[in-house]
């Protein structure tokens, strides 16, 4: 006769996982996600606000300070100088725009990392690989007592039962994530800190430059748009005439609008470092007051069983 | 960096020619002769060069710092993804032990009627 498995069920009881804690952790409701994984999330919106604005602010300010290059050529190309197109110099060169890229890239892969890192507990895969572990359980009871078994196996599990194995499962799991978050992430964090602090000063120093040239170079093309419109104004038609006056205001919006959106980035990237900073305290702290965070990353966790619990199937 | 770029660098430094440039700017719009405006903008111009370089030259020194951070960067995102990797390997064992339970079921299937 074949070996039977050496596993010995009864009905309501399931070795290594009381059932009654299900309820208890049922009854933990409250926020869905961890303080931890809160702030990587919020951290990692911040990253790509700063990442994808201050990537449009280079473009922008190399393109505006290229213009006025342009501008101030055509402005002088029938002076003594003759002006060679070749000559155009970028405000920032493809080595500063190409470092510029690679580390705000690398920030933004940081920031998606940490957050999916964070966000272990909440994985869909887990949960699949948990929820199989106890259908496929179900399955072999079902197998063990097809009828066709003699004698009767003695293995016999409840769909309950089977659910119950299944989020058993997804605490371990959750578990042996976040001993390997809790151990390894904080110190991540906490090293990359004073970088994300000296990279923001940097960040904020170029911004602070993009919003002087900026301003410069919006002033010397109004200039140029008005020595034009005094000097070769009467060749044109009234028409042709209004509309190079009318493009002085719109120089004068156009530099309003670049200036604003140079302040908001300098506030956003502010807020980047802080964001950080307090992700960095919040991974570390180990005084009374991480202890609501504590216990706010418990109710997160029986939030996240009660739902995947809810997901299994009934029958 | 010599003594004279660290002198023309210093935000004082800047903030008074970016003074000067915003002064002649209001110059240039008050002045009501083309000669006058032409005179203005040749001076503008001149200080609008220096304050041009000036943010060239910070803008490449925090190239060079930026570049200073990058492999710490590099380094922690690679910290990052063997974290990830080791929880990946987790979902994993579950996995397995979910196949192989699916696999005893499939024996016991077949089996079953030969016992």
């Amino acid at each position: 006769m074949p070996a039977q498995p050496d596993i010995s069920v009864r009905q309501g009881h399931l070795p290594g996982f009381s059932f009654l804690s299900l309820p208890l952790l049922l009854i933990l409701g409250g926020c869905a996600t961890s303080p931890l994984a809160k702030h990587t999330a919020e951290f990692a919106t911040a990253t790509n606000a700063v990442v994808d604005s201050s990537e449009g602010a280079y473009r922008a300010a190399v393109r505006l300070h290229d213009d006025e290059q342009i501008s101030a050529a055509v402005q002088k190309y029938d002076a003594n100088q003759p002006w060679d197109p070749h000559n155009i110099k970028h405000l920032i060169d493809a080595r500063g725009l190409d470092a510029r890229t690679d580390i705000l890239d690398g920030l933004k892969t940081y920031a998606q990392r940490l957050a999916d890192v964070t966000n272990g507990g909440e994985s869909e895969s887990l949960n699949a690989a948990a929820a199989a572990a106890g259908t496929n359980l179900k399955e072999m009871s079902t197998a063990f007592n097809s009828g066709s078994t003699v004698p009767p196996s003695g293995f016999s599990i409840t769909r309950s039962q089977a659910n119950a194995v299944s989020t058993a499962l997804k605490v371990l799991g959750d578990f042996l994530v976040s001993q390997k978050t809790r151990t390894a992430v904080p110190k991540i964090i906490n090293e990359m800190d004073p970088q994300i602090t000296v990279l923001s000063k940097l960040l904020d120093s170029d911004i602070v430059v993009l919003r002087r040239q900026s301003n410069d170079d919006y002033e010397q093309l109004l200039m140029q748009q008005d020595a034009f419109i005094r000097k070769s104004g009467h060749d044109l038609s009234p028409i042709e005439r209004r509309a190079e006056i009318k493009k002085l205001g719109q120089l004068i919006l156009r530099k309003e609008t670049t200036d604003d959106m140079l302040r908001q980035l300098q506030s956003t990237i502010k807020s980047f470092a802080e964001t950080h900073h307090a992700l960095a305290v919040a991974a570390q702290s180990k005084d009374m007051a991480s202890l609501s965070e504590r216990i706010a990353d418990l109710e997160a966790a029986a939030e996240r069983l009660n739902h995947f619990y809810n997901s299994l199937p009934t029958t | 960096m010599d003594a004279t770029t660290a002198v023309l660098q210093n935000p004082t430094t800047i903030d008074a020619y970016q003074a000067l440039y915003d002064a002649l700017g209001r110059a240039y719009w008050d002045a009501s002769t083309i000669d006058a405006k032409d005179l203005i903008q040749g001076a503008r111009e001149s200080i609008y060069e220096i304050i041009t370089e000036l943010d060239e030259a910070q803008l490449d020194a925090n190239t060079t710092a930026l570049l200073a951070i990058q492999p710490k960067i590099e380094d922690t995102n690679a910290a990052l993804k063997k974290i990830k990797a080791s929880i990946n390997e987790i979902t994993k064992n579950i996995n397995t032990a979910a196949t192989v339970i699916s696999t005893i079921s499939k024996i016991v299937a077949i089996t079953a009627p030969l016992m």
